[in-house]
């Protein structure tokens, strides 16, 4: 069997030496498939990918145990840069563009990997995105949200990466907009041979496009499976999909309800 | 007339060595006070290759160009670059520590003599008319010429040349440049080196002009101000506010008071930190941040 | 308030929680000191006299700013125009009126007070990098008033003055100077101690870590910051007028940037945020030149160095500076605080999560 292109062994990740956001989460991603992690606010999603993508102690944060393996090296605790460099690109959930710089320019000032072919790299952006192609010389600032999420990700591909990992691709955007960019993700990945590794609070839209999900919650893995075992499950349909056990929609929060003898039943 | 000639040299001064706040502050948000004492070190970088390339003026200039260009890397990659991502107050200190550091250091080895480095060269500072007037000397109207090359070049270079992007993107969201791939280190370390690179030339000139002595430390902090009156990351700005520190401080001089020279500019910078304290065309930073 | 011993004891009441001495180990220590700084004078020659002077003259503008900067988290950068504001507010009016001591120094309070306010006010809309800038402007200024009067009157070389007197006996010997400046000090030491636990003491630590949350918990931001600055700077005023007193002497040159980074020095290298750290500063920033002296006698240096000797402070000095900064930036009470935790906690040693 042939060694998933990222593996979290016990994923331990710190803030301030005090808070641990992520305790000990251990999951496989392979290579060229679709991964989805699920979790309300809070579970240590965000966390667990810029964990992945090199914290730089902005937020003092650090990953105090366990492991992170990218075709069999440890890329924890690395600056970004360097990771980036060994192909793995994080589209963020937040200032996720160069505010004061053009379309254009947002794209111009990517460092691709050593090796990759720039040019060609630039052109297929502007293939995958003509809306953006429209837009070269305007501000990001002044881009709408789903422009500035298609920009997002055509910087991100700028890298050349190997696995993209998109933080929350759904968040303020209009469902119509969201399945254009799910659409066009799932064509980059073919055209471009990559892996995804998505973090979503809307499980509805993940569940469609992943090949394998993992649910957190406090910072620990619950649950994970295929789409079609995660759909079936109970817990899931009742807090993340919002279809109760009844048919009737069910709100109650995940965290509020005490659900812990269900887990372990 | 001779009073807009004045102004002019004046603010060509202020301009060359407020780009290097600029510079700096723009791509590493640090506020170095350091750069009075690195332009006087670059003066003094003129006099030891004037007095070691003796004979041969260009190469001198050369040598001494790139010397100042190498002293603002290793400013950084021995010392700033452990103060990234500490507070900001932390940081100013290091480099007022760095610049008392500096001018201790530049006395025990060139001594308190004023010195001219011009002599070395084998050129002189003659005068030349403007008009009918007015008349500007020779190291004047190189600065002034010297300064456009060098604001033309850095626009041209920041807009249009892909590092200088990288370095304008690292300055916005230094956390999003380096995940697209851009090293921080080596930007912030190319922005004190063309920081140094251009006080350093502003120090030679002047040198050339007038000689170096211990006053010309005093040019430096009052460059200070034309660069926050413009807006601290605004080359623009540094322009703007460099005509407007320098008109101010010259029409005062010679209308009310000579004494005024050293505390015009600070008066101008107090105005502005008033009215409009991001500066003429600084992006307005949110000041009341939490 | 001072910092929690080792396990056995507990504070049971809010009293003893803010009380400024509470063991008796404390206390015994403290009557010690106390003893050798009142029999200091009566051991000591000129040479040391004359640096227990500086040290404790220092002092009360250290723990000034330390209030300001280190406390209430308003940087400064006009230090040294408060001082000069003190000092040229006592020659002004001896020289002018002829004015005696007990005029001079509230009057140079009251000055303090009012150019206090005035740094104050941009603090109200500036803060960090701007306010610090702020402050230097108007520390430019008021120097460059205190030229302009020395110009004007024509004591181009500086202000004379004599030493204070009270019905016919004159402060003049060291040694009396010294039980003045230390009841100086010990009276800014407590009132700042004091300040701190109170109300205002307590609204400063708040601004300075949260604004907006010290807000919305009902604090008036605007007053507490004002409150800093008038406090601090009519504390470095009446320093002011101490220094001219203690000197002899007012000129506008001695009242330089570099004054102020040295103060300003005095809180880094002490550690902010602890009056002790003023103090302890203090000490290392007033004795710093003359160790590098010392060192130079001792190296053999002495007399190739002579002509050059304050370019050599200066440069040690901002070296120094320097390395606190990065090495230590919690300064010398940061060090002080480590050597007590491994004395308390020995043989454990306390390891934060996630090493």
């Amino acid at each position: 069997m042939t060694p998933p292109l990222l593996r979290l062994d016990k994923l331990e990740v710190v803030y301030h030496r005090v808070i641990t956001a992520v305790q000990g989460i251990s999951l496989d991603v392979p290579a060229g498939s679709i991964v989805a992690l699920l979790g309300t606010y809070g579970a240590g999603k965000t966390t667990t990918l810029r964990a992945i993508s090199g914290f730089i102690g902005l937020d003092d944060a650090r990953v105090t145990e366990g492991a992170i393996t990218y075709r069999g090296e440890r890329i924890e605790n690395r600056p970004p840069h360097q990771t980036t460099a060994r192909g793995v690109t994080l589209v963020p959930e937040r200032s996720k563009v160069f505010e004061n710089l053009t379309v254009a320019e947002n794209i111009e000032a990517v460092v691709p990997r050593p090796g990759a072919d720039a040019r060609k790299l630039r052109d297929a952006v502007w293939e995958y995105f003509p809306a953006l192609a429209r837009l070269r010389s305007r501000e990001a600032g002044y881009l709408s949200g789903g422009e500035r999420q298609m920009l997002a990700i055509g910087s991100a591909l700028a890298c050349a990466p190997e696995l993209l990992l998109v933080d929350e691709l759904s968040q303020g955007l209009a469902p119509l907009v969201v399945q254009e960019l799910l659409d066009r993700l799932q064509l980059i990945r073919k055209g471009l041979g990559m892996t995804l590794l998505l973090v979503e609070q809307n499980a509805a839209i993940a569940l469609d496009v992943a090949d394998y999900a993992y649910v957190l919650e406090n910072g620990r893995i619950v649950l994970d499976g295929t789409p079609e075992k995660l759909r079936t499950h109970q817990d899931i349909r009742e807090f993340y999909l919002g279809t109760g056990a009844d048919g009737r929609r069910n709100y109650r929060d995940v965290k509020q309800y005490r659900r812990s003898r269900r887990w372990y039943g | 007339m001779q009073l807009a000639v004045n102004i002019a040299v004046l603010a060509a001064i202020y301009a060359l060595i407020s780009c290097g706040y600029v510079l700096i502050y723009r791509v590493s948000r640090v506020l170095s006070l350091a750069h009075g004492e690195l332009m006087m070190l670059g003066a003094y970088g003129l006099a030891m290759t004037a007095s070691l390339f003796a004979g041969h003026p260009l190469i001198a200039i050369a040598a001494s160009a790139v010397l100042a260009l190498l002293v603002g890397v290793l400013v950084y990659a021995l010392l700033m670059w452990r103060m990234t991502g500490e507070s900001v107050l932390a940081a100013v200190l290091t480099t007022i520590a760095l610049g008392i550091l500096l001018r201790g250091a530049m006395i025990l080895a060139f001594g308190t003599q004023t010195q001219y480095p011009l002599r070395d060269l084998g050129w002189t500072n003659s005068s030349v008319a403007i008009g009918e007037s007015a008349r500007i000397s020779s190291a004047g109207l190189t600065l002034v010429l010297g300064t456009a090359a060098v604001y033309a070049g850095l626009f041209v270079f920041l807009r249009a040349s892909r590092w200088g992007i990288r370095m304008r993107a690292a300055g916005q969201n230094p956390l999003l440049a380096a995940q697209r791939g851009i090293r921080l280190h080596g930007v912030y370390a190319l922005a004190w080196g063309l920081a140094t690179f251009t006080g350093g030339m502003a120090g030679m000139l002047i040198a050339c002009d007038a000689g170096i002595e211990a006053t010309l430390v005093t040019v430096g902090l009052k460059a200070f101000p034309a660069a926050l009156v413009g807006g601290l990351d605004s080359l623009l700005g540094a322009l703007a506010g460099s005509l407007i520190i320098a008109a101010s401080e010259v029409l005062l001089i010679n209308y009310v008071d000579p004494l005024l020279s050293d505390v015009v500019p600070f008066f101008v910078l107090l105005a502005m930190l008033v009215i409009r304290p991001w500066g003429l065309f600084g992006t307005k930073e949110e000041l009341d941040r939490v | 308030m001072s910092q929690p011993r080792s396990s056995g004891y507990f504070r049971t009441s809010y009293q003893r929680d803010i009380a400024l001495l509470d063991t008796r180990t404390q206390k015994t220590w403290l009557a010690i000191f106390g003893a050798v700084l009142l029999a200091f004078p009566f051991l000591a020659g000129p040479f040391m006299m004359d640096l227990a002077n500086q040290v404790l003259l220092t002092s009360i503008g250290a723990v000034a700013l330390m209030l300001l900067t280190g406390h209430a988290g308003q940087i400064s950068l006009g230090h040294a125009g408060l001082l000069a504001a003190g000092a040229f507010t006592t020659g002004i009016l001896f020289k002018e009126f002829g004015a005696p001591f007990w005029i001079t120094l509230p009057a140079s309070a009251a000055v303090g007070a009012a150019i206090g306010l005035l740094f104050g006010l941009p603090s109200l809309r500036l803060r960090g990098l701007y306010l610090a800038v702020s402050t230097l402007a108007l520390h430019f200024m008021v120097i460059h008033a205190g030229q302009e009067y020395e110009t004007r009157r024509g004591h181009s070389t500086g202000v004379v003055i004599d030493p204070p007197s009270l019905a016919g006996w004159t402060l003049q010997d060291p040694r009396a100077w010294y039980f003045v400046l230390l009841a100086g000090s010990v009276a800014t030491v407590l009132f700042s101690l004091n300040l701190l636990r109170s109300k205002t003491g307590r609204a400063w630590r708040a601004i300075h870590s949260r604004e907006a949350v010290a807000e919305a918990l009902g604090i008036n931001v605007h007053w507490a910051k004002l409150s800093a600055f008038i406090v601090s700077c009519t504390i470095t005023s009446i320093a002011g007028c101490l220094f001219a007193y203690y000197r002899g002497f007012v000129s506008a040159e001695a009242f330089s940037l570099y004054l102020t980074i040295q103060y300003v020095a005095t809180v880094i290298i002490g550690g902010i945020g602890s009056i002790l750290g003023a103090l302890l500063g203090t000490v290392f920033v007033v004795l710093f030149p003359y160790s590098i002296e010392a060192l130079m006698n001792a190296l053999g240096l002495a007399d190739r160095m002579a002509s050059v000797i304050f370019a050599l402070n200066y440069a040690a000095f901002g070296l120094a500076m320097i390395l606190f900064l990065v090495l230590e930036p919690q300064g010398l009470v940061g060090i002080w605080r480590r050597i007590q935790a491994w004395f308390l906690l020995w043989p454990f040693k306390q390891k934060p999560v996630g090493k």
